[in-house]
């Protein structure tokens, strides 16, 4: 039996069926703004991080580590030295070091006394010279410590940047076995971000401390 | 508390003074005020009725199985020169939100 075909009773059906989904699709696309991407690459060879730091970001092999509700840093790398021994590599911008001082000889006592204070190692001062990092006056802290108990030894290398009224921080960190050997190459990749990082933005305290004086304080 | 002292400077520039309270005996105030290089004091406050008024309670059990006293959380408190509560925040401080409100109330004390 052949079927009898009502095309208009379909058309009736289909149009309004067609609008709905144009309406629910068009619904879809329009929910709100686009949230931003955190980090987005530039034609330089940089990334630009929460529209508010440029840096260039290190090869392949190291995870990025992003603090985007507030703690004890804002953001950083992290590579994994796989094997018997598995250890690891980071380095971070933090821009609350440890400590309180606006000086950076004794912001960087401060520092170095609860510097890795929870692995049970008390790194030691091995050399600190004053010197530019970014084109501001800093402090360049290397230190190295090792904690027998867990057969482990560690070496970092802290920047303490004086930038305004504030103390702002690059640390990297090496974990290694006690007769592991320290990897140079990630600290000089370390060195490349440090030296490639720009301030894109204002801080918080820099616009704050504008307003205070728009109000004479 | 290192953040308030990080932010110490700017605190006096608004005339605000931080004050810690703390149930934790004086010797215990002083040695942690030692250690974080604090500047302001520190009340050793050990029966806690600061806490209670200022409604300091902690979301967890009153007392912790051994007995010990747990019932005070962490609280940010904000007092005008008046004596007005005009700002309460439970948890760990936020220091750029404490900062908006103290120029608030600076501008609203120079009629700005």
């Amino acid at each position: 039996m052949k079927r009898k075909f009502k095309p208009g009773l379909t058309l009736r059906f289909a149009f309004p069926l067609l609008v709905m989904t144009g309406l629910l699709l068009g619904g879809c696309a329009t929910l709100g703004p686009e949230k931003p991407k955190d980090v987005v690459p530039t034609d330089r060879g940089t990334v630009i991080f929460l529209e508010k730091y440029e840096f260039k970001r290190p090869p392949a092999g190291w995870a990025m580590l992003k603090n985007l509700e507030g703690g004890d840093f804002e953001l950083g790398f992290l590579t994994m030295e796989r094997g018997a021994f598995p250890s690891q590599t980071t380095f971070i911008f933090d821009n609350q070091p440890f400590g309180s001082s606006r000086d950076l000889d004794q912001r960087a006592k401060q520092y170095c006394t609860r510097f890795l204070f929870n692995t049970g190692m008390y790194p030691e001062i091995k050399k600190q010279e004053k010197i530019e990092v970014i084109g501001l006056p800093a402090l360049a802290i290397y230190l190295e410590g090792e904690n027998p108990n867990r057969t482990e030894k560690a070496k970092s290398k802290v920047y303490l940047i004086q930038k305004g009224n504030r103390i702002i921080s690059f640390v990297c960190t090496q974990w290694r076995p006690l007769n592991g050997i320290y990897d140079q190459a990630a600290f000089g990749q370390f060195e490349e971000f440090v030296k490639s990082f720009k301030f894109l933005k204002k801080s918080f305290y820099e616009n704050f401390e504008e307003e205070l004086k728009k109000l004479g304080i | 508390m290192d953040a308030h002292q990080r932010d110490l400077y700017l605190y006096e520039r608004l005339n605000a003074r931080v004050l810690g309270v703390s149930m934790d005996d004086v010797t215990t105030n002083k040695y942690f005020a030692k250690s974080f290089w604090l500047e302001f004091p520190i009340i050793s406050n050990t029966l806690a009725w600061m806490g209670a008024a200022y409604g300091a309670y902690s979301d967890k059990r009153p007392f912790a199985p051994d007995g010990s006293p747990i019932r005070f959380g962490r609280l940010t408190v904000v007092i005008d020169k008046k004596g007005t509560v005009r700002y309460v925040k439970t948890g760990s401080p936020n220091n750029q939100e404490i900062l908006g409100v103290l120029l608030q109330l600076e501008r609203e004390f120079r009629g700005k």
